[in-house]
């Protein structure tokens, strides 16, 4: 009944933006565009102007797209778009922003790549066109609504090794990712496996479900990619650390070969050499999330937002047999778990900078994110009024028998940006990445190849004038 | 009539101009991309700093042969090479005699033959990546386990990386070798066949003597063909390993795509590229001239 209801206000969403998108402004649009003009700003003073949006293919550009006639009606701003798959748009919007050209006007990016285009100061603060009351009316959009760890994430004074949630405000999330433990219920309570709290139990917990279910007892992204690093890996070491480790030491030397990364590095490939699947070397995200939906292994550590893949019983073989968890910490028990957001900001380039920002204030305006998760499962939502919204409640709040809120409720308490800012986080994910290869393989012990990691990241850190 | 003629001769002049200008456009259109290349090969260019884009000389390339990287993925581009041309080669060799005869439905089996050709290299990659699943949900493997074989780990161990891509490279350009063959064959004089079936020669030795010695034009021209394309093979690796794993299937294009588009380093990837190259041009060289011999002596 549940199911069907869901599907139902899908269903309706989606024609209603369907219809809307080709019918133009109908009772519906007025509603919305009703809700935009209680701002108390001109939302046409820009009107007759053009932006140009650099989107990446995701739900929340889905989301968008039947929404721009809204805008335009609104602020009489004519928008372009330009949607690419992520590795092909972030070189786009690289070549774009580093010949200041101007193309894209809104650019989706994210914390960590932000430490990429703050230092040539590539794209724009938001602080100023916050704090403008021409331009923002704060009480009708409700900067505190949004996590504070997303906010404090888009933040950064700018000083390589550092100051990640001090500065100026580079990019507003649009969404919350963060990593945490799903596992399958069933099995763990079929074979009486322990929900595990630390490394090892972790491998003991993917060990006993490889030998009684017969499937993977975990699985993990495996590429040579630093899209492989980022997530459940890291996390994990940096819990396994009480989030004491960190890939520099205070003088910006790569600290991979620090012992107890190397050990973690064992356990960690030690445990997916035993348990995990063959092909794992081969895995990208999707392939992980999309063996896990198929129950095809006992637990993944991964981003919190893939429930909604394995709790969609049209998709899922594992709906409603998941549980989650915390990221299994080190000794002193410290919960920790990365984060990410994909977020919008503006490119200094462009010459509309205020329509740029009125595109900016209604794509994350509570109501369009609201959108952008009933109807495009845009999960997770980056502001706590849609996150406490009922009908987000009644999706969300069925996934693990209800622990998948209080998991990720309790993970944002904690979870924070992993990564160091600098900007060549990419080449140094990518050494690490391949470091895990050579172990993998046996071609070099965790020593040696994550010492081959830490030099070959300060000789490019060297190369690039970082340090 | 003096402004006639020199109207005349002009467009007599002129003509020749106009005729070349398309190609002289397309020329144009080739050269500048390629010299712009060329010219940051020599430079520090990195997207993401351009305030300190410097003219370096030939440090990338120095970079470059000290890079142990560079080592492996030169190795790997030759012997993918080597490896996809003898295998295609052989192959489609063997293919197009099976279609030289006389078979029942040979005309449908060429029609069928070009579906691969038809489709891009990228969703042929996609495709065998699907079916190549390392457990037994993967159709390859499912179909194997008949065999009694036990489930092959294509894309998750090195090895298998590398067959995968050259099995998919395989099915991918096979009937362009065979196809040409098969036009080759088709083509030969019939008279060397009488006269060696008066003398008694085999199946065998005719296919020795008369048949490969006749088709060699044909064959040195796909071998070119193949080695051209083998070599700076990118679109089945990148959508299936992207390089990996543990490097295996890093061949000189992946690494020049990873350090112009991953890691922005413009100079270093276009060192890198203008090395690849090089490479093709003196392999192609080296096989024009086998070819050119080839033609002669069978003409």
């Amino acid at each position: 009944m549940r199911i069907q209801r869901r599907w139902l206000t899908g269903l309706l969403l989606a024609t209603s933006f369907t219809m809307g998108g080709v019918l133009g402004a109908s009772a519906q649009d007025d509603e919305a565009l009703a809700y935009y003009r209680q701002a108390k700003i001109d939302w046409r003073q820009a009107a007759g102007q053009s932006l140009t949006i650099g989107l990446n293919k995701h739900p929340f550009t889905e989301s968008l797209l039947p929404l721009i006639p809204q805008f335009r009606s609104l602020t009489g701003i004519n928008v372009e778009y330009l949607i690419l798959p992520e590795a092909e748009y972030f070189t786009k919007l690289v070549a774009d922003l580093s010949q200041q050209r101007g193309e894209f006007s809104v650019i989706m990016t994210g914390p960590v790549r932000n430490w990429q285009y703050v230092p040539p100061n590539w794209i724009l603060p938001l602080d100023d066109f916050l704090n403008n009351p021409k331009l923002t009316d704060l009480g009708w959009y409700k900067l505190d609504d949004f996590y504070p760890a997303l906010i404090a994430a888009n933040r950064w004074n700018g000083k390589t090794g550092g100051g990640v949630g001090e500065g100026p405000l580079y990019s507003l999330p649009v969404l919350e990712e963060s990593y945490i433990l799903a596992y399958r219920k069933d099995i763990f309570d079929q074979y009486n496996i322990k929900v595990p709290t630390t490394l090892e139990e972790m491998a003991e917990a993917a060990r006993l479900v490889k030998k009684n279910a017969g499937i993977p007892g975990i699985v993990a992204r495996g590429t040579p990619s630093v899209a492989s690093m980022g997530t459940g890996f890291m996390s994990g070491l940096k819990a396994y650390t009480d989030g004491q480790w960190s890939e520099f030491d205070d003088k910006l030397n790569a600290n991979f070969h620090d012992p107890r990364s190397v050990k973690f590095t064992e356990t960690w490939i030690g445990m997916i050499r035993e348990s995990g699947p063959p092909n794992w070397a081969n895995m990208q995200w999707y392939d992980a999330m999309e063996a896990f939906t198929a129950g095809q292994a006992g637990m993944i550590a991964d981003a919190d937002f893939f429930a909604a893949n394995y709790e969609d019983p049209k998709k899922s073989k594992v709906a409603g047999k998941v549980g989650y968890a915390l990221i299994p910490a080190g000794q002193g028990g410290k919960p920790y778990a990365g984060l990410w957001t994909w977020a919008l900001g503006i490119s200094k380039a462009t010459k509309n900078k205020e329509a740029a920002w009125l595109f900016v204030e209604w794509a994350t305006a509570q109501r369009t994110l609201l959108n952008a998760t009933l109807g495009y499962r845009n999960y997770n939502p980056a502001r706590a009024s849609i996150m406490n919204d009922p009908r987000v409640q009644e999706i969300m709040g069925a996934w693990g028998d209800g622990s998948y809120l209080k998991v990720v409720a309790k993970n944002l308490e904690t979870a924070r940006v992993a990564w160091t800012p600098q900007s060549e986080r990419t080449r140094l994910g990518d050494i690490w990445a391949r470091s895990l290869h050579e172990i993998y393989f046996q071609r070099m012990s965790a020593a040696d190849a994550l010492k081959k990691a830490s030099n070959e990241v300060d000789k490019v850190l060297k190369e690039a004038g970082i340090k | 009539m003096r402004t006639t003629r020199t109207r005349h001769w002009r467009r007599e002049k002129a003509l020749p101009y106009l005729l070349l200008a398309p190609a002289l456009v397309l020329l144009a259109g080739m050269v500048y991309p390629f010299g712009l290349g060329l010219y940051y090969s020599f430079t520090s260019y990195w997207l993401q700093y351009p305030n300190r884009f410097r003219f370096v000389w030939f440090d990338n390339y120095v970079d470059l042969m000290s890079e142990p990287l560079f080592a492996r993925a030169l190795e790997f581009t030759l012997g993918f090479t080597l490896a996809a041309v003898v295998v295609q080669v052989g192959l489609g060799l063997a293919v197009a005699l099976f279609l030289h005869g006389r078979i029942p439905g040979r005309s449908v089996i060429r029609a069928l033959m070009l579906l691969p050709l038809m489709i891009p290299p990228v969703i042929t990659a996609l495709m065998w990546k699907i079916m190549m699943a390392s457990t037994n949900a993967g159709i390859l493997n499912y179909m194997l386990s008949f065999l009694g074989v036990d489930p092959i780990n294509w894309f998750g161990s090195t090895q298998g990386a590398v067959a995968s891509v050259l099995i998919i490279d395989t099915w991918g350009n096979l009937p362009f070798v065979a196809l040409i063959l098969l036009g080759g064959l088709q083509a030969l004089p019939t008279e060397p066949y009488e006269a060696a079936r008066v003398d008694g020669a085999g199946p065998a030795a005719i296919l020795r003597y008369v048949t490969l010695p006749l088709l060699s034009p044909f064959i040195v021209l796909v071998v070119l063909f193949r080695t051209m394309d083998s070599l700076r093979i990118f679109d089945v690796i990148y959508a299936t390993t992207q390089g990996g794993p543990n490097d295996a299937t890093t061949n000189l294009h992946i690494m020049a795509y990873q350090y112009s588009f991953q890691w922005y380093q413009m100079g270093k990837g276009m060192a890198q590229a203008i090395v690849l190259l090089l490479l093709v041009v003196i392999v192609s060289y080296l096989l024009m001239r086998l070819w050119n011999r080839a033609s002669e002596s069978t003409s």
